[in-house]
């Protein structure tokens, strides 16, 4: 890996030299590091105890954007009411290198690679990438940044992953980015429309423990299918988007509840009797398979399964076509409110499936997602810890620095997305989901009142909920409702149940015959999974002759790569 | 003539013409079908409900797209690049399609030099080497990094040199025999008998730089500077690539707000106006200025 990157260096600074030299002409920028920049204006304040010695440093930065962040007219990802607050507090002056959505900003991250010229503070996407610039020494260590000035708060947020979060980013015991969080995400939850089960006069759940079987699930669709209370063409029972199965348990507008119930974890490494395996080639995923098949044959399943986009099933389910859907505990914040677009007396309820001994399986997510570097050029490499403390610490913990500046208040007021902060990563601990829904529904129960909710978000989704119970109609209002007491309190509720059965798997880093076969093995896994369940494959044979194909396509030498990583 | 039409003549001209009206269809359907999404309503596109005719009919989108201002900035830029391109295409390949007409005995180094167009145009640095180059010319972010790099269209001067060759030799001996030079031959002469392939080398120009989206993602770093392709390029999310990579909620709400697929398609027709407008008058030169600048004598 080290070789590869290197060779990419050096042919791109020979090439680069070579053409400088053809044009003549020797073009531009310094590629030192940024110093301290000539501005010596006072420091503002005396918070942070290095802040107020140094004098104002730029900050190089490359930034990951959002389309639709909602920046107020005038501000950019550059300047606006974050960076300012930033530039302010910890004395520094943030300059974007360069910006871009997604996979552009990865391109732009690969170009500044090849270039030999990364920002000072950065963002990259994967373990693989900060492996690189590890193993390319590009990357400052930070373990001792971190142990001086990162504040109590912000360890304890790490802490909550009990390391795993650091772990992930900690080569020959240096810490060498401040990672993201991803705290666990629950298990793909069944919505369903429960006005129409309230029209149909139709009872499920009777133990009242939010958990339905299978069998419930498809009594559901199969009437809903019946008695179409949507009046719509074409009723479709159960739509599953193309891939039918995800690698995350939350998979939206995928079969993974399912195959969970039936203790299959589709597209997961994991251990079993001390052996690796992979989810989608167990015995488990064929009988869940053979389940989906089973509904395509009776016609329960959508028949144009494989062809369906994500577009499509929303609009299955705006149309009132279909009226069962699978997804994460958000998805009525940003797709089931499209069907309340559509349709005012919409309402959904949300139920986990459950194995045969009534129990919810569910797996945990890898502790980290997202990685802030820092050059090892740039001479300060505390600022990027500050930074950290700025907003995942004070700005959540200290009430006064929103009072210093409302333009912050104001942003978290109207929505401004959070990738315009200069650390444009989530630092949460990991439990944050669940105290902050404590937290609402203490409010909503009137045990305390709004002012001593903590966060803004759960502050107006107080307000959003409370207008909502109040009529007003408000389609942020139903959103909230559905999603915070519907979702998270599906969430609580399993977990205060202990109904969870929590699967940790292994996350593997790219090795290299997944580098060559992977995308092979898992068209093959797609396109199988398709064949199977539309019916022209045999489940049996069909699934037999998958395992084998992907065990001599590179699926064995994989497992042993894996495992040989994680000794 | 019409005594040739045999039966069999009229049956195959009438089986063509309806392949080539089918072959149509396929290529105005999905432009018809953008059109309509634009101007329907945002609810019955999101149920998938408009095909070919808009349905809640509204122009809503398109009063939205006035007052993005972003929009416009890129509009701005895109129409901005396409005009200092256009100019400074013609101005390098009119030049150098002149001399390469003359043959080894008049022009010596013309075979070196048409041999370095051909290894060009076949052979390029790749993308990174010439972002580095562009980058150490100081030119990222500038509207020059997107005109720059394309400056000589390669193709079209060869397409140029070919129609030159095409126009006969008489003409230029008799300018010269006036008393003609170079400059004057082919200014007086040659250019305006070689109107249609300017045209036509023009029009690729004029599209080639418009429907650009690439160098843009490249080259500007700054997405208020994207060029209008880039821009509309930009707005399409990939929601399932945002999921794995742990987005916040607010961020999803934010996108999924976006990706509204009605305001998008009112963007792209917008953005394909200018190019509409500009066909008709250069299209009746296009068959001419290809055809005659792809044979010489």
């Amino acid at each position: 890996m080290k070789n590869r990157l290197w060779k990419k260096i050096m042919a791109g600074s020979l090439a680069a030299a070579m053409m400088v030299s053809l044009t003549a002409c020797g073009g531009g920028e310094s590629t030192g590091s940024a110093g301290g920049s000539s501005e010596t204006e006072a420091a503002q304040t005396g918070a942070e105890t290095a802040t107020s010695e140094r004098e104002t440093v730029t900050v190089r930065m490359g930034r990951q954007t959002l389309q639709n962040a909602k920046l107020p007219d005038g501000d950019t990802y550059e300047d606006n009411a974050y960076t300012r607050m930033a530039e302010k507090e910890l004395n520094i002056d943030i300059v974007d290198e360069f910006e871009a959505n997604g996979e552009d900003y990865d391109r732009q991250v690969s170009l500044a690679l090849s270039a030999g010229d990364i920002p000072d503070i950065m963002k990259v996407g994967s373990l693989d990438e900060l492996e690189e610039l590890y193993e390319n020494d590009l990357i400052a260590d930070l373990t001792n940044v971190y142990e001086t000035y990162a504040s109590d708060n912000l360890k304890a947020i790490y802490d909550s992953y009990g390391g795993r979060a650091l772990a992930n980013v900690t080569y020959d015991d240096k810490i060498m980015a401040i990672p993201a969080t991803n705290a666990d995400s629950g298990p793909s939850i069944v919505w369903v429309r429960s006005d129409w089960m309230d029209s149909l006069g139709m009872k499920v759940d009777e133990d009242g423990d939010s958990c339905i079987t299978i069998e419930e699930l498809e009594t559901i669709a199969k009437t809903f299918m019946e008695k179409n209370p949507g009046g719509a063409d074409n009723v479709v029972g159960i739509a599953l988007a193309s891939w039918i199965t995800s690698g995350d348990p939350d998979g939206t507008y995928t079969m993974n509840s399912v195959a969970y119930a039936l203790n299959a974890f589709p597209k997961t490494w994991y251990e079993r009797d001390g052996q690796l395996i992979y989810g989608s080639t167990t015995e488990e995923m064929k009988e869940a398979l053979a389940v989906a098949a089973r509904w395509f044959d009776e016609g329960l399943l959508d028949p144009q399964v494989g062809t369906r986009t994500w577009d499509d099933i929303t609009a299955l389910l705006a149309n009132g076509q279909t009226g069962v859907t699978f997804g994460t505990w958000h998805i009525p914040d940003w797709l089931l409110n499209n069907i309340y677009a559509m349709d005012n007396n919409a309402r959904f309820a949300a139920y986990a499936v459950e194995t045969a001994d009534g129990k919810v399986n569910c797996k945990h997510n890898d502790a980290t997602a997202g990685y802030m570097v820092v050059s090892k050029q740039f001479e300060h490499p505390e600022i990027v810890v500050e930074l950290a403390n700025l907003f995942y610490d004070r700005l959540a913990n200290d009430p006064s620095l929103l009072e210093t500046y409302p333009e912050v208040a104001e942003y978290q007021k109207q929505g401004v997305d959070g990738s315009t902060r200069p650390m444009n990563v989530e630092i949460n601990s990991y439990n944050s989901l669940l105290e902050g829904f404590g937290q609402l529904q203490a409010c909503l129960n009137g045990e305390i009142t709004v002012d001593e909710v903590k966060s803004t978000e759960e502050k107006s989704n107080y307000e959003g909920i409370t207008a909502y119970l109040e009529g007003s109609g408000d389609a942020t209002g139903w959103a909230k409702y559905h999603s915070r007491l519907g979702g998270v309190g599906l969430i609580q509720k399993l977990t205060d149940d202990d109904t969870f059965e929590w699967l940790t798997p292994v996350f593997p880093r790219t090795t290299s015959t997944m580098e060559t076969n992977w995308a092979n093995l898992e068209k093959l896994e797609e396109e199988t999974f398709i064949k199977i369940v539309t019916g022209v494959l045999d489940v049996e044979e069909g699934f037999n002759q998958y395992v084998s194909d992907w065990k001599s396509q590179g699926g064995d030498t994989i497992i042993a790569e894996i495992t040989e990583q994680m000794h | 003539m019409i005594d040739n039409k045999s039966v069999g003549s009229r049956v195959r001209i009438r089986v063509t013409y309806g392949i080539v009206f089918l072959l149509g269809l396929i290529c105005l359907l999905p432009l018809l079908n953008i059109l309509s999404i634009s101007l329907s309503s945002s609810a019955a596109v999101s149920a998938n409900r408009v095909g070919l005719l808009p349905v809640d009919f509204t122009v809503a989108a398109y009063r939205k797209i006035i007052d993005d201002s972003q929009f416009w900035k890129s509009f701005g830029i895109s129409v901005t690049r396409v005009i200092l391109a256009l100019i400074l295409n013609l101005a390098v390949t009119v030049p150098m399609a002149y001399p390469l007409t003359k043959s080894v005995r008049e022009f010596k180094a013309r075979n070196i030099y048409m041999n370095l167009l051909i290894f060009a145009m076949l052979f390029n640095g790749g993308m990174i080497p010439t972002f580095i180059l562009v980058r150490n010319l100081g030119l990222l972010n500038t509207i020059w990094a997107l005109i720059l790099p394309g400056a000589l269209p390669i193709f079209n001067v060869i397409l140029l040199m070919n129609f030159f060759l095409g126009i006969p030799h008489s003409l230029e001996e008799a300018a010269i025999i006036d008393g003609a030079n170079p400059f004057q031959v082919l200014l007086r002469i040659l250019i305006p008998c070689a109107k249609p392939c300017i045209a036509t080398v023009s029009l690729f120009s004029i599209v080639g730089s418009w429907n650009d989206f690439f160098s843009g993602l490249i080259y500007i770093q700054k997405p208020e500077k994207y060029p209008i392709m880039t821009y509309i390029q930009s707005l399409s999310v990939d929601i399932q690539e945002l999921l794995k990579s742990g987005a916040s909620v607010n961020a999803l709400e934010n996108v999924t707000e976006l990706s509204n697929r009605n305001l998008n398609a009112a963007k792209i027709v917008v953005a394909v106006i200018p190019l509409l407008l500009i066909y008709p008058f250069l299209q009746r030169y296009l068959i001419t200025g290809i055809v005659m600048g792809s044979v010489k004598e």
